[in-house]
């Protein structure tokens, strides 16, 4: 009966515990907005989101973008993330990993794909 | 940790993971699946679970569990394939998020919770299973049970947010 009232008490606490980061979204800093242009040296169309290594002066960065279904739909085929094409990602940068930032949008061939 | 990592990155090098990557619609669907899966699971389990509290005390527990209990079990069948496949595609980042972390140990809370549910208090049902109040184990297995669900639902979202 204790046993089952630890496994409860137990069970809120963890729920309660502060979320530690890899990836996430509380692990990027809102309050610093970075606006980013580059070249696309990698890029990825794949779930859970896609992402892109943009190369700037000085810094090549990872970019993490939507899941493929949202770009697709928003008018961002697989094909305007190619290799060598120009871009402007908008976003914020990540608390633990000085190259990487998540993308609230992103440009594209003069064109602007919100991806939040 | 070395082959333990080396493991997950097998799998996720695997084709199903690579499809539930690549493909544009099955990642989504699969995780549909699952949603519908745990949906009728936790359904069925906090309707129980709140009868057990004392909630509806007409309706025998006996038979309120034979009703829902199968459901809960074969909504596993939808649920755990389709998170191992969701697992699949990114099973080294997903093993160091704290919330899939802190959604693994509750769903082994939740298992050992209702085993010892099933082997104790519920062995005696008859002589609580209607118009009378549990037994305090079987009251403090359900309370248990419930946290335990609503925390395994609120990590499973946190899953993307942290």
């Amino acid at each position: 009966m204790t046993k089952t009232l630890t496994l409860a008490l137990l069970a809120v606490s963890l729920v309660a515990a502060p979320a530690a980061a890899h990836h996430g979204w509380s692990s990027y800093d809102n309050d610093t907005a970075i606006t980013l242009t580059g070249k696309i040296t990698e890029a990825s169309y794949t779930y859970p989101h896609g992402t892109i290594m943009l190369e700037t002066p000085g810094k090549t960065w990872l970019a993490v973008l939507a899941p493929p279904s949202r770009m697709s739909a928003r008018g961002l085929p697989s094909s305007d993330l190619s290799v060598g094409l120009q871009a402007t990602v908008e976003g914020y940068p990540s608390r633990q990993d000085p190259k990487e930032m998540r993308a609230e949008r992103i440009t594209i061939h003069g064109r602007t794909i919100e991806l939040r | 940790m070395q082959p333990g990592a080396a493991l997950l990155e097998a799998l996720q090098e695997g084709s199903f993971a690579a499809a539930m990557r690549d493909s544009i619609w099955l990642y989504p669907v699969v995780e549909t699946v699952h949603i519908i899966g745990f949906a009728i699971l936790v359904g069925a389990v906090i309707m129980f679970d709140l009868r057990v509290l004392g909630v509806s005390k007409r309706v025998p527990v006996r038979m309120l569990a034979q009703y829902l209990l199968p459901w809960a079990v074969a909504a596993l069948l939808l649920i755990v394939p389709a998170g191992f496949l969701m697992f699949s595609a990114d099973a080294t980042n997903l093993i160091s998020n704290r919330a899939f972390v802190i959604k693994m140990v509750l769903l082994m809370l939740a298992a050992t919770n209702a085993a010892a549910f099933h082997l104790g208090a519920f062995r005696n049902v008859d002589q609580w299973n209607q118009e009378t109040r549990a037994p305090r184990s079987a009251r403090l297995h359900a309370g248990a049970s419930l946290l335990i669900w609503l925390g395994v639902i609120t990590c499973g979202r946190m899953i993307a947010y942290v």
